[in-house]
């Protein structure tokens, strides 16, 4: 499943700005002596840097002891020879084995530091993960799924193919799709391992078998290239700061021909009756304050965009509106008071909002639920799809 | 046929889920077999994991570290037979190839240096040295790294039969 296809030899760069080197790959030679140039490579990196070095091994994807006694040794050796300077090593918990092996250098030396990047992986997930999102993000699968289950088929899914389901969160949508489509290979990848954990267990408790639920940086995943005839990436490009990194990638995976799907939304455009000022005035704050988090809630309208300069073609878009008339209002009302609960209860705390503007914040949610359950009420969540093929 | 068994025990009724035999000097005529061999084999036997990407990663990555030790450490003639086997959560590597006496001796030494209190001193020294690393040097990762429990048993043949048993997952689906 690695990418052998993707990364069949290694290869290193150095960023001078950020004082960084990379090193990319699979890295199991026989001799010390076929890194050479790599390593030469590194000591003129190293030579003209003072204060912090970074290493950067978060896609050195395999590495041999060959290849790891060389390279530890010769940064052991930089530091001994350097007192002004400190190493930082970046690993990635996706490789697996890399943090671990790494983290002795830590011991050899207190010029030489290691960390996992996988905290700052995107701007929201800690408040999605800390919010106490699952239920909700259940009850607004259902809701969404009343209208994506025949809208995929008009996007290009069809039994039997190969799917992948980047951003899978908890996984709800990967058990709907299996269900509905029964693909033939269906990879579910995200980058937090709660989510995963629960994931598993709905599947494992439904009887639903086959999905291949794997944890991955969406925006660098070690999945093949080439491999899938559909790629879905639901409500994902919108909480990630570099959107067009995570396009690049699903682009990767896509088979030539296949087509990658995407849905977003556009938050100031949720709307409701009665109380249809206060509500917009909320949602029109809910998109400044995700802005002021490097996340653009206002992606939806832009998926066209994203996805020409993205490469794809025959592109094809469409909206839905999720409202209370879907199903039980009181679903779409418990999604909204989550909404409430994390951005007005968290983030626009963490911004630094005094409480009277979190208190005028809260109201349109409240007036939001108003409209959802009032009888002559109507209440709705724009979302916009589209999808676009990758050329052959 | 047994003459010397050392390490955890390397008997068991699994059946192996997947086998290869090859001759040895075909197999040590070109040192990207075991990147090949080991990422062949690691993406056939992770494909039921609860994380099928991160256990193949581990999996290759040990299995690569047995192979290139038998790479270079192995005697002269024979066939080398690698076979793997999945006992509830334990995954098993077995490799059986040709030795002579210097070369179990290298084998023999690492089982030993395992069996120590300061394995995981001995480990950072070998993995820091200043000199080429030693051929065992991947044993001892896997030992000390990875918790797998080798053992080894020569046999009157004139192969030897290494195992590798390793826990790369906590739980399964």
């Amino acid at each position: 499943m690695i990418a052998d296809g993707m990364a069949p030899s290694f290869d290193w760069s150095f960023n001078e700005n950020d004082q960084e080197f990379s090193l990319t790959g699979s890295l199991r030679p026989q001799r010390a002596d076929e890194l050479s140039g790599c390593l030469s490579e590194l000591e003129r990196s190293v030579s003209g840097v003072s204060g912090k070095f970074y290493v950067n091994v978060r896609r050195l994807v395999r590495m041999n002891n060959v290849a790891f006694h060389t390279f530890a040794c010769k940064i052991l050796d930089l530091v001994r020879g350097r007192s002004d300077l400190n190493v930082h090593v970046t690993t990635s918990s996706v490789v697996g084995w890399a943090t671990r092996k790494f983290a002795v250098l830590e011991t050899m030396s207190d010029q030489i530091t290691v960390s996992e990047y996988d905290s700052e992986f995107y701007p929201g997930q800690t408040f999605l993960e800390e919010g106490g999102f699952i239920p909700i993000l259940r009850t607004q699968t259902k809701l969404t799924w009343h209208h994506e289950r025949t809208m995929l088929a008009r996007h290009g899914l069809e039994p039997e193919m190969q799917v992948a389901d980047i951003c899978c969160g908890i996984g709800d949508f990967a058990v709907l799709l299996q269900k509905e489509y029964q693909p033939s290979r269906l990879v579910a990848l995200d980058h937090s391992r709660s989510s995963l954990d629960y994931a598993r267990k709905v599947a494992h408790d439904f009887g639903v078998r086959g999905i291949d639920y794997v944890f991955g940086d969406a925006s660098d995943m070690l999945l093949e290239s080439d491999q899938f005839d559909f790629v879905t990436c639901r409500h994902s490009l919108q909480v990630f700061d570099r959107p067009e990194l995570i396009l690049k990638e699903l682009f990767r995976i896509c088979k030539p021909g296949g087509r990658v799907y995407i849905t977003n939304e556009k938050n100031s455009h949720c709307l409701g009756e009665p109380r249809s000022e206060t509500i917009q005035r909320t949602y029109t704050e809910v998109a400044r304050l995700w802005s002021h988090f490097n996340m653009d809630i206002e992606l939806g309208p832009k998926s066209r965009r994203y996805l020409i300069e993205g490469g794809f073609e025959d592109i094809k878009m469409e909206s839905f509106m999720v409202t209370n008339l879907d199903g039980n209002p009181q679903d779409f009302a418990d999604i909204i008071q989550s909404w409430e609960d994390v951005y007005a209860g968290q983030m626009a705390v963490e911004r630094g909002d005094s409480a009277e503007e979190i208190k005028a914040f809260r109201q349109g949610f409240q007036d939001h639920i108003f409209a959802a359950l009032h009888p002559k009420g109507y209440a709705g969540w724009p979302i916009w799809v589209a999808s676009g093929r990758k050329p052959q | 046929m047994t003459s010397l068994s050392e390490g955890a025990s390397p008997n068991s009724d699994a059946l192996p889920m997947l086998q290869m035999d090859l001759d040895i000097q075909d197999f040590c005529s070109d040192w990207s077999h075991c990147d090949l061999m080991s990422g062949y084999l690691a993406r056939m036997v992770s494909h039921n994991r609860l994380d099928s990407l991160l256990f193949s990663n581990l999996y290759s990555s040990a299995l690569n570290e047995l192979l290139e030790t038998v790479f270079r450490t192995h005697g002269v003639n024979g066939t080398l037979h690698c076979a793997v086997q999945r006992i509830d959560n334990r995954d098993r590597i077995e490799l059986v190839f040709p030795v002579d006496d210097a070369t179990y001796s290298i084998y023999h030494e690492a089982i030993e240096t395992l069996g120590r209190e300061d394995a995981e001193t001995q480990y950072l020294e070998a993995l820091f040295a200043d000199r080429e690393p030693d051929p065992n040097l991947g044993l001892l990762e896997l030992g000390v790294d990875y918790g797998a429990k080798l053992a080894i048993e020569r046999r009157e043949n004139g192969t030897m039969r290494l195992v590798a048993d390793l826990r790369l997952e906590d739980k399964t689906e």
